[in-house]
């Protein structure tokens, strides 16, 4: 649905980080390509770990209305309780003074979100590689600690096995729970294997820590922006092929789903 | 009056302003620029930076080429410059150096931003910094003098709590644009938090039973 605001300002939400250069790359690239667009009046970005930080955005924002939208993958802790808190807004619109606040959806949980992973699986593999010889996996972080830290993915892994993409499999794996993704090779039978992480960046998570749980590295290399790992796919293990994608928040496509959860918002939010 | 028509406001022709490491200024035709203080007087030819983006990586990484999370720790990048006759795209390239602080400056002159008390950033904390909350005004102090002051070019003006510890308004100047700290940032409640777990640790391990 095309979204046409100019008197609104955009404000996109990232976790940031105080350690990897390239976890607030995405949320800049997609705020660079909306503000292109004129669509929004202005369009910001604010980190939990980075600067601008959520505390001090507000002086920046001259527009009275503003939509913000979490550039996170689930529903959870982040959005339900940091973000709020920090932005000290309540409920989906907030009126403080002079200025209402729009709090979207996170963008992992935009239906738009299944093609968009599959379009990623496919684009990285080889054009002599069958789908149907190929297992997809869906790769997030999980925790122990909070079951709606799968949710998103588990969502997404059947949204893709019903759209009938063409994938032998389609399964999700985690980091820190099982199925872990250190296991992909007893998880798969196909002699494909396509791994996509469900993350925003590529930062500390996908780009460091996953390789080596796949066996791809031995040990957490340097940050991406200093390395040039995903041009080396596809993997071979045996007689299995392993591809390894980019964070599917470094799509230049979730630029659009930034913008699609304006639109959702005025559709189901909005009073 | 806009953001972008009070920077030009207070950077008039001909006119030029400290702003963190960096000089600002602006030439008879209404040109503003930017660049290190260091190449205020240019005595070698600067490479010239055209866009917000480009920018952004010039204040991202230090000269060793180390990420520099903190925008404004002291060590900004020298050799380049910036110029537009734009104030809001100008307003644009120094959010990409030093992100909120020319905002933060005009929304404090104004009476629009109240410092927030250190005691209210590290209540408010959830999670992993819960903790951070508890420490004493004497590791307030500890982390003011050891972490902010070597490590950022901002002037703090939260107190430690509402009646403890406040600093002195900090005024408007002719030549310069204050760098503010309005509250306390990540690295702060990191940093009492790691002082909050020393204190437990020693608490505990003093009362721990030897062999």
């Amino acid at each position: 649905m095309p979204v046409t605001k100019p008197d609104c300002a955009l404000l996109i939400l990232g976790h940031g980080s105080t350690e990897n250069p390239d976890s607030s790359q995405p949320c800049w690239n997609h705020a660079e390509t909306i503000l292109a667009t004129g669509q929004f009046g202005s369009v910001h970005c604010a980190f939990w770990k980075e600067e601008p930080s959520f505390r001090q955005i507000w002086p920046m924002i001259e527009e009275s209305e503003v939509y913000i939208v979490p550039n996170f993958i689930s529903e959870g802790y982040f959005t339900r309780q940091v973000l709020p808190r920090e932005l000290e807004i309540d409920g989906h619109t907030t009126v403080r003074g002079e200025k209402t606040l729009h709090y979207c959806d996170p963008v992992g949980i935009h239906p738009a979100m299944t093609g968009l992973l599959t379009k990623r699986a496919l684009e990285i593999l080889d054009d002599s590689v069958r789908p149907e010889d190929t297992s997809l996996i869906i790769v997030g972080h999980g925790t122990g600690l909070n079951q709606k830290s799968t949710e998103a993915i588990k969502v997404q892994v059947e949204a893709i096995r019903e759209s009938g993409a063409p994938f032998a499999r389609v399964l999700d794996a985690y980091m820190e729970e099982a199925p872990f993704i250190a296991d992909w090779q007893t998880l798969t039978d196909t002699p494909n294997v396509v791994v996509v992480p469900f993350f925003i960046a590529d930062g500390l998570h996908s780009y460091q820590d996953i390789p080596v749980l796949l066996g791809i590295e031995s040990e957490p290399t340097a940050a991406a922006s200093q390395r040039e790992v995903f041009r080396h796919n596809p993997h071979p293990f045996g007689d299995r092929t392993l591809w390894y994608s980019s964070a599917i928040g470094t799509d230049p496509s979730l630029a659009d789903v930034i913008v699609d959860q304006v639109a959702y918002f005025d559709e189901h939010y909005r009073a | 009056m806009s953001l972008a028509d009070t920077l030009a406001s207070l950077l008039e022709r001909e006119d030029r302003l400290v702003f963190g490491e960096l000089t600002l200024s602006r030439d008879p035709h209404g040109v503003f620029s930017a660049r290190h203080r260091v190449d205020a007087e240019p005595t070698t030819s600067l490479e010239p930076i055209d866009s917000v983006a480009a920018l952004r990586e010039i204040a991202k990484y230090d000269s060793a080429g180390a990420f520099r999370p903190l925008k404004t720790a002291p060590g900004l990048r020298s050799g380049w410059c910036t110029e537009t006759p734009c104030p809001r795209e100008f307003l644009r390239r120094l959010d990409a150096i030093y992100p909120g602080l020319f905002a933060t400056w005009v929304a404090y002159d104004r009476d629009a931003l109240a410092p927030v008390p250190l005691r209210g950033t590290l209540g408010r904390q959830t999670g992993m910094y819960r903790f951070a909350g508890t420490i004493t005004d004497e590791m307030a102090h500890r982390l003011q003098a050891e972490l902010c002051a070597p490590g950022c070019l901002r002037r703090i003006t939260w107190p430690i709590d509402a009646n403890n510890g406040g600093h002195a308004r900090v005024e408007a100047s002719a030549d310069e644009i204050p760098l503010l700290c309005t509250e306390a940032c990540t690295f702060a409640v990191t940093r009492a938090r790691e002082l909050a777990k020393e204190a437990y640790d020693q608490a505990n391990s003093a009362g721990t039973p030897q062999g």
